[in-house]
């Protein structure tokens, strides 16, 4: 589903952020990406979602090889994957509902799927009550998992991860987990960045572990060792 | 194409309400800057009213010897009349200057005794001439000068109009001038401080532009709203402009007439030359608009 080969990405001047990195991830694969701070896990995420172009390298999602992706193509590409971030702001002027409806009207989805989509998602995150309100007016746990039913609703093979439970607390990351675990079960390939030992641990997935931009380490049914 | 349009355009308006203090300041600083280049306007066509009042009472007076024929008198009058420079001639002829002198001289019933007393009427034709521009009189004097048509000529009536003329030309080149560098200053420092209030009013979506964008939004669909409301921002500051200028023309006008004479009126004037006028302003607004928003979209669009 998701293939790096020999990918490096250098950042003027001369910050290594990945270096060589050779990864392959099956469809419906659940992966934990760890690492200490600054090892290159963001920067994997970005180069999915072609925020950022590698030096060197390749890199296939999909059977597409996206690595000279052409600026055209790229909106074609983020529509088959869903990004969730630690601080990836829902739109503050529209409500629950608009902001989770805003990524299948982007997708040119007609109105009446869109209708009959977004409440069947707001009720898998369990936010079909706040529907209503507005980003400001919800809980931490609530954007997030208002962010992961935007990340979901067009249906992506793909859905990163990248500290989605950064800021929250044991109960809410419980749940944001619980949540992406479901999301697993129904066939959807996950790639979850993460600093949380419990989380990792608790998964009882594949855990990749970098250091300095490299691979030190990849186990099925990993834990978080450092 | 046409679901994406219409959602750009419920998008552009769904902004426009919600961010309604925001979209009120932009909506504020357009209006005074249209309010402003009309205010220019209104003093462009005051100033020239005021020069051409003033030009138009300057002419030439040449009165000719009381012997020369009327004949030759309106051969003059033709020959001036084909001048490039000329605009009118008028003839007045030997009867009609005694009829003036005596409707002039009325109370003076000893003056009005004396010239009847001469039978024959010493007063000689004379025609008064306007040149198309106050510049021009100098080569008209210059022609009259001419032997050719001194010899005829008794006196002429113009060096006492030549420094007032003078001052006018002066005027009227600095005026001219003076109106083109303040447009262009104040055209520049609209520019300026409208394109920052877009960058600011835009400033404040950039994450929203980056949501946008990684969930896979073309740059269209991003720029579209942005755009869309450029346009309806252009449109609705002119009609709130036209809102603001028609009252303050109407209160204006009575004291501008008083000023300029005659029958100068600046509604009319806005009346007549309205698609001209607002039409410009209109562009020039959208268009600026359109730019800004498209530049300053640009940079987070670039995700
Ligand atoms: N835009 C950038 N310009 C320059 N250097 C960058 C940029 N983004 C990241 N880096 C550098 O690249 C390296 C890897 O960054 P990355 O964000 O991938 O780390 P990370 O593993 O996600 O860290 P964290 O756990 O703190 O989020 C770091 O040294 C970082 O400073
Ligand atoms: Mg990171």
């Amino acid at each position: 589903m998701i293939q790096f080969k020999k990918i490096s990405k250098i950042f003027y001047p001369k910050t290594v952020a990945v270096k060589d990195i050779n990864l392959s991830i099956r469809p419906k694969e659940f992966v934990s990406i760890v690492g200490q701070s600054g090892a290159g896990k963001s920067t994997l995420i970005k180069l999915l979602t072609s925020q950022l172009k590698p030096n060197s390298g390749q890199i296939i999602v999909g059977g597409w090889d996206i690595t000279d992706i052409k600026a055209k193509e790229i909106p074609l590409l983020r529509r088959q994957i869903g990004v969730v971030y630690q601080d990836f702001k829902l739109l503050p002027s529209k409500n629950i509902y608009e902001n989770v409806a805003f990524a299948l009207e982007v997708c040119g989805v007609p109105n009446k799927r869109i209708n009959s989509v977004v409440p069947q998602v707001l009720k898998i995150v369990g936010l079909k009550e706040k529907a209503g309100h507005y980003p400001d007016q919800i809980s931490g746990g609530e954007i997030q998992r208002a962010a992961i039913a935007r990340a979901l609703v067009h249906r992506p093979k793909i859905l990163l991860a990248d500290e989605p439970t950064g800021n929250l607390d044991s109960l809410n990351t419980k749940d944001i987990i619980d949540l992406l675990l479901k999301i697993n079960e129904f066939g959807t390939t996950i790639m979850l960045v993460t600093h949380n030992k419990d989380v990792v641990n608790r998964i009882k997935k594949r855990v990749v572990l970098m250091d300095h931009g490299e691979i030190i380490s990849d186990q099925e049914e990993g834990k978080y060792i450092l | 194409m046409f679901a994406s349009t219409f959602r750009v355009t419920k998008f552009a308006l769904q902004d426009f309400f919600r961010n309604f203090w925001l979209s009120l300041v932009t909506l504020t600083i357009l209006v005074l800057a249209l309010v402003t280049v009309n205010l220019l306007v209104i003093f462009n066509v005051v100033a020239k009213t005021a020069i051409n009042t003033i030009e138009d009472k300057v002419d030439i007076s040449i009165y000719f010897k009381s012997e020369i024929s009327e004949d030759q008198v309106m051969n003059v009058q033709k020959y001036i009349q084909g001048l490039a420079q000329v605009k009118s001639v008028d003839y007045i002829s030997k009867e009609q200057a005694l009829e003036n002198f005596k409707n002039k001289h009325q109370d003076n019933p000893k003056i009005i005794q004396s010239v009847e007393e001469i039978e024959k009427n010493p007063l000689g034709a004379s025609l008064i001439i306007k040149a198309k521009n106050s510049s021009d009189y100098p080569a008209v004097l210059d022609i009259l000068q001419t032997p050719q048509y001194n010899n005829l000529i008794e006196s002429k009536d113009f060096d006492d109009h030549k420094t007032v003329i003078e001052k006018i030309n002066g005027i009227t080149q600095k005026v001219g001038r003076s109106v083109i560098i303040i447009a262009l200053v104040f055209a520049l420092i609209s520019i300026l401080i409208i394109f920052n209030a877009i960058r600011m009013a835009i400033y404040t979506h950039r994450e929203e532009i980056f949501a946008m964008k990684l969930i896979g939004a073309t740059d269209w669909f991003v720029e579209g709203p942005f755009l869309l409301q450029g346009v309806i921002f252009g449109i609705m500051s002119m009609v709130i402009t036209l809102l603001i200028l028609y009252p303050l023309l109407g209160f204006i006008r009575p004291y501008l007439q008083l000023i300029l004479e005659g029958d100068f009126n600046i509604v009319k004037y806005f009346n007549q030359n309205f698609l001209l006028i607002f039409g410009l302003e209109l562009l020039g607004a959208i268009l600026l608009n359109l730019i800004s928003s498209y530049i300053a979209v640009k940079r987070y669009v670039k995700v």
